[in-house]
This record gives structure tokens, sequence and C-alpha cells, in this order.
């Protein structure tokens, strides 16, 4: 068994791992850090290309290997485990949460006021889109006003998407770009620009941010040490106090090595899954409910969005491809009047190609071969296809849980996670009005430019999830205070996703930073 | 001759050859996944008439081509994306080509129990009536796969062609080129008109 000790032991190598290490080197340049992954290091940039190519014509996976075989867990919604995390996949999308999903319970009487300002929040939002290389454009409502422009200017707008905001517009709803973590100039954190591939979610050229850039710099730096391959199963308690003495780990490439940290500060930085899961986990004779979960609130209030969305065939040209992922966005609706029907939601619009593919059969059943076919596909070109889709805010049950599965084990035979998502009554209560909204939101955006709008369908999961260590300054009801650190272990920080509260109407990614960053000033001083 | 009549003439051909021979054949080469230079004559012939006219010989060509290459290269058992919402962990299957030894030999039987030495020494009406013939008979194929899936290499090959780059350019009369990395000056024009040399439809 080999036993390493640092100042800082971070546990996990996803998106928040990267950015506090990233921020503790700069703060405090003489801490030892030892990020401890359970997945494979995928730094073969220079195979990108090729495994783009080979998913664009295969379906392969673009990210080979970026898995742990038996480390899955019931209802997740991404089981991507590598050093990168989600974030190796993600589109880069960098929306910010709004004031109202800090102070829901104060302005609505819904769900629970975040332990920190929304002045204070957005200050790291700032910090989060420095690190991350955001570009984006200031939206024109005064209640997004920020305090720091964008660090890049806004991606260009392609020709698509210049007639869907034409289009979009024209309901009164007003809609800019989407900010997103993609060089909109050269060089930005050392990364390519854009060179709009069309395939965000494996980048060829480096443009979008990917946390294996970040730990790639450290590495380089020497700033950290990285052990891959490496799953930490449990947390020990130090025999004479409650802080976390050490953290147990097996390697996972078939060696059957073991191997120990021993730190000063320990980061939980594993996501919404397996944060909570390891602290379940690490349950003994003095926190025998989990280590931090005094509270019984570790792996509650597992928390995410909900969508509804549909396609709009409108009178537009579109034509399919240029940058699909890059979208339009109003944050009108983040807001909501009070004493009025709660429902609040981002609103957004993409290219699309659907019902415009090419087709073997006519409508009446003939075979269509070379011109006929042709003839007959750009019948079906003439006018285009906006996606449309509104994530709108629930909030999450006590019981809304992850929980340790009495059959599903490892290789290790520890107990895998279930997670199973469950809305509060309110929530509840509230979905069929706020379907009804977003039906008369999208049927408004259609009519007001010839359009027709196709069936609305709802998501089956919740996405961009989170929670299952909530934050709060009260130890009776939160696993976490505002810096992530454990109100039962003063040397043990949970970061990122995990700790959220609540989960807002838009992409997570940007706050799971904020508030990971806004950790990391914490870990500085302690 | 008629349409009408064309398509039951090569219907009779089609039958001439027996269902059994096609699935002797397909048993024999079940992992095929190189085509011969006689499968590639015989996906030329076809491309003359599955593929658009607006084509030189040598794109249509070039066509086939990239078809062979995927055959060639697919790869059983790769990972496939894991997907976002219902994650789990698959492989690609066998490859989807085992039949098309059978399949392109069954449009050169047709072509030779009308008389003609090849597929591709008929003239179009007659040879795109074979090919009709062929996607209707044993099997009615209906849908255009935007990956090969072997129900019918022609239906296939025309798949990854149309589904591809250079079709949809075709149909938005516009270099889109969707699978290549662009950059973003000039994204906010509409696409250059497609095909940019003189002649096309």
């Amino acid at each position: 068994m080999a036993v390493h000790e640092s100042d800082v032991c971070i546990i996990g190598g996803g998106i928040t791992a990267a950015m506090v290490a990233e921020k503790l080197a700069t703060l405090r340049p003489n801490l030892s850090m030892i990020v401890v992954e359970a997945g494979k290091s995928l730094f073969d940039v220079e195979n990108r290309a090729d495994y783009r190519k080979r998913s664009l014509d295969y379906g392969e996976n673009q990210w080979p290997g970026d898995y742990v075989a038996d480390q899955s867990a019931d209802g997740i919604i991404s089981r991507t485990m590598a050093v990168g995390g989600s974030a190796l996949h993600w589109g880069g999308v960098c929306n910010r949460f709004s004031e109202e999903d800090t102070r829901l319970k104060s302005m609505y009487g819904l769900a629970v006021d975040w332990p920190i300002t929304w002045t204070e929040l957005e200050k790291y939002y700032c910090e989060a889109e420095r690190r991350l290389g955001v570009s984006g454009e200031p939206g024109p409502l005064k209640e997004d006003a920020r305090s720091e422009p964008y660090p890049m200017a806004p991606m260009n707008m392609s020709f698509n998407l210049i007639q869907l905001k034409a289009w979009a517009d024209k309901s009164g709803t007003p809609f800019w770009t989407t900010p997103q973590a993609k060089n909109t100039v050269n060089g930005y954190g050392g990364r390519s620009i854009c060179l709009r591939c069309n395939t965000c979610e494996i980048c060829p050229t480096g443009a979008r941010y990917s946390p294996d850039y970040t730990f790639k710099q450290l590495l380089a730096a020497k700033r950290i040490q990285l052990h891959d391959n490496t799953l930490v199963r449990k947390l020990d308690l130090d025999e004479r106090s409650s802080r976390i003495a050490v953290a147990h780990a097996a390697k996972q490439d078939g060696t059957g090595g073991t191997d120990e940290y021993r730190a000063r500060i320990f980061v939980l930085a594993s996501g919404y899954t397996w944060s909570p899961h390891l602290l379940l986990l690490s349950a003994n004779s003095r926190f025998p409910t989990g280590l931090a979960n005094r509270s019984d609130h570790v792996g509650r209030y597992m928390t995410g969005h909900l969508a509804y969305q549909t396609t709009v065939d409108a009178d537009l040209k579109i034509y399919p491809g240029m940058n699909e992922q890059h979208s339009l966005i109003s944050r009108k609706y983040f807001r909501c009047a009070p004493n009025t029907p709660y429902v609040r939601h981002d609103l957004r619009v993409w290219e699309n190609g659907g019902g415009r593919t090419p087709r073997l059969r006519a409508a009446d059943g003939s075979l269509l071969l070379g011109d006929a076919l042709l003839d007959d596909w750009r019948t079906r070109t003439t006018r285009g296809t906006a996606r449309v889709r509104g994530y709108f805010d629930v909030h999450p049950d006590p019981d809304s849980r992850l929980t340790l599965s009495p059959t599903a084990k490892n290789r290790w035979g520890d107990p895998l996670p279930v997670v199973r998502h469950k809305i509060d009554s309110a929530s509840e209560a509230r979905q069929a009005a706020t379907r009804i909204h977003l039906e008369q939101v999208f049927a408004t955006m259609a009519t007001a430019n010839d359009g027709r709008m196709g069936n609305v369908s709802g998501l089956s999961y919740q996405d961009h999830p989170a929670g299952g260590c909530r934050m709060g300054a009260d130890p009776a009801t939160s696993v976490v205070d505002s810096h992530g650190r454990a109100h039962d272990h003063e040397n043990l920080f949970v970061v990122g996703s995990p700790t959220l509260p609540t989960g807002g109407c838009t992409n997570g990614t940007l706050t799971f930073v904020a508030l990971a960053l806004r950790s990391a000033d914490a870990i500085a001083r302690a | 001759m008629t349409r009408r009549l064309l398509l039951r003439w090569a219907a009779a051909l089609v039958a001439a050859w027996p269902l059994s021979s096609i699935k002797a054949l397909a048993l024999g080469r079940s992992q095929a996944t190189v085509l011969t230079s006689g499968h590639l004559a015989t996906l030329r012939a076809v491309a003359d008439v599955a593929l658009p006219s607006a084509l030189t010989t040598e794109e249509r060509g070039e066509a086939v081509t990239q078809f062979a290459e995927w055959v060639a290269n697919y790869r059983e058992g790769a990972e496939i994306g894991p997907g976002y919402g219902s994650p789990r962990l698959r492989t690609t299957g066998p490859p989807p080509t085992a039949t098309y030894p059978a399949q392109l030999a069954a449009l050169e039987a047709a072509a030779r129990a009308g008389g003609a030495e090849s597929l591709a020494a008929l003239a179009a009406a007659p040879r795109r009536a074979i090919v009709e013939a062929l996607l209707t008979t044993p099997q009615r194929v209906t849908q255009l796969p935007a990956r090969p899936s072997g129900v019918h290499v022609v239906a296939d090959f025309m798949g990854h062609f149309f589904h591809g780059p250079v079709g949809y350019n075709l149909a938005y009369r516009a270099a889109i080129n969707r699978e290549d990395c662009r950059g973003l000056a000039g994204s906010e024009s509409a696409p250059a008109p497609w095909p940019a040399r003189q002649g096309g439809r």
C-alpha cells in the first residue's frame, strides 16, 4: 500500500476540481496538491480529429474509454468518469442563474434561499467566465446587469441564427446569443479560436474549454500531482477529532493496488452523484449514517430542472449544419412577478434540420432515386425549422434522493448509488400550468411569422443535475456552509454541483464553477 | 418500353435470381468487410441512376470510394457514445455489410438475365428498373439510413451519400460543408452557391 501526503487532496477530476486546483495554485503557490480521479486521463489531443471523424461516420464514442465499466449509478444522466469529467463532452454553454434563484424563499415563499448574496455570486461568475474563457454579449434586461464585460466578444451569429433571431424577435420576446466557453480570439487560455467544426462535444481544435487543458497546464508547471485510475472508496476520521484524516483508494488498473491519501484538507469535487455517494459509503461508528451527515441531508434534495420543447416549421431559410450548437437565449422569463402564478424558465432557439432529411420513398410510397430523390428533398427545404426549448424551475423534495443500492455493487463490493429525483409538492402542483404557459410561449413564437408548431414534449429526466450536499447556514438543514465546508468536518470541503440547494432554470456548469471558485478562496485561507 | 413494362421486366429478372441464392451468398460472406473491384463496378453502375445527375462521373466514383472506405473501416465491438439522459454502455454490432455481396451479385444477375453483359452495360432506364425491383422484392425497403444499416446495399449506399455533406450541399444548393472546420469568418452570410462549377443543376 502506498501512502501519499499533501496539503490538499482533491477527490475527483472534473471541471470544478480543475478550477479549484488552478486557483489554489495561484493563491497558495507552495501548497502541495494531489488530484485523485477514478477514471483515465484522456490527454491525447492529437487523436481528437480522428475520434471526431469516427463519431461522425460510425457513431463511436468521441471520448473512448471515458468511463469505468463497473462504476455507474441507477438514475444518472451521464456516466463519464475520466479526467475532465462530464465537461469533456459539454457544449460549453455558460448561462448564469439569476438573483431569483438565490432568493426563492424570500421572494416567492418557495423552496429555500441560498446562503449567499447575488452580488457575491456575481463576482464569482465573472471569475468563472475569465477562467473558462467565455465569449458572450450582455443581455438587454437590466436585471442581468454585469459587473464586468465578458472576457471575449460573442461568437458571431451564423446566417441561420440571424434568420432565427429576426423570426424569434417578432414574438415580442427579446433574444440574444448564448454565452459559451469557446474562443472567439486566438490564444485565450492558450487555446485556438473556434473553427466552427459543428461538433462541440468533441472540439478538435481546443476552442471549447475542456478541463484536461487546465490539468495539463498544472502538471506541466508541477503544481499538482494527478493520480488517475484511482478510486477513492472511503474517508476515515482522525481518532481524536472529526477531521478527515485519510482517503482510502483502490487502483483501477487491475493491479489490485491500494493507496492512502493523507492531507490537511480534503476537497470533494466528484459531482452530484459521487460526492454524496462517498460520504454515505464512509459511514462509521461516530457517523453511522455517513460522514457530514448529522443533519441526515447527505443525498437529499437532489435537484435539476425539467424542460418542454418543440419544433416550429417557419418561413425561414435555414442551411442545417452551419453552427448547430450555437443558440439564442431569452432570459425574460427568469423573472416572475410576485403575486402571479409562479413559473420561471429560460427560452432557447436553435437551427434544426428535423423533418427535412432525404427519404427513399415519396409520400405515395413510390421509390425515389437520383434526381427524383433530390427534387423531393428540395421541396422540403424551402422553409426552415427552429427548435425551441424552455428549461423550467422545479424544486426538490427532501426525498429527492441518492441512496446506496441494496444490490448493485462495484468490483470492490461497494454499493453503488441510486438516484431518484422527486419534485416538491408545490412544483408538482404547478406542472400543468407551467406546461400551458410554455405551450403559449411557443405558440406565440410560431404564429408571429407564419409558423407551425410541432408536438410539445417534455424531458424524462432532470437536466444539469445537482444537489445531494446542499449548502446552508443552518447545520440542521444543510450539509455544507456557503463555502462548501462541511458543517461536521472542518477540513472537508464539498465543491460545485452537490452544494446547490435548487437547480435553477438554465444550464448549471457556470454556477457550479463559480461556487467552486468561492470555495477555493476559503480553502486557501483554511 | 414504358416505365410500367420496365418494372415488370425487372421484377421478372429479379425473381429469376432465387432468394435461396442470395441467402447462400450472404451466409458464405457474413463477415465481409472489403468490397471487391467487381462490387465497386456494380456500385458505380448503381450510382449512375441512384445519385443525382448533377454529379460528374468522377464525383459519383468518389461517392463509391467513400462508401467502400466506410465498409472497410467498420469496427465491430467499438464503443458507442454512451449518450445523455439514459446512459448505457453499448458497442457496435457485427458489420452491417454481410448481405452486400449477395445483393450486388443479384443486381448483376438480373442484368445478365435480361441479356446484358453487366448492370453497367444497361441503359439508364432498365438499370433503374432493376435497382427499383431489388429495393422492392423480396423485401420492400423504405428507409434511407443515416448510417449503413444492412437492410440493402443500395439504400445504404444512397443514405451514405445523401446524408453526407455533399448530399446536403446539393439539396440546399449551398456549400454548407457541415462536417468541415470552416472558421467563424463569413458565417453570418449564406453559404456560397454549390456546386460552384458551371452546368450544375
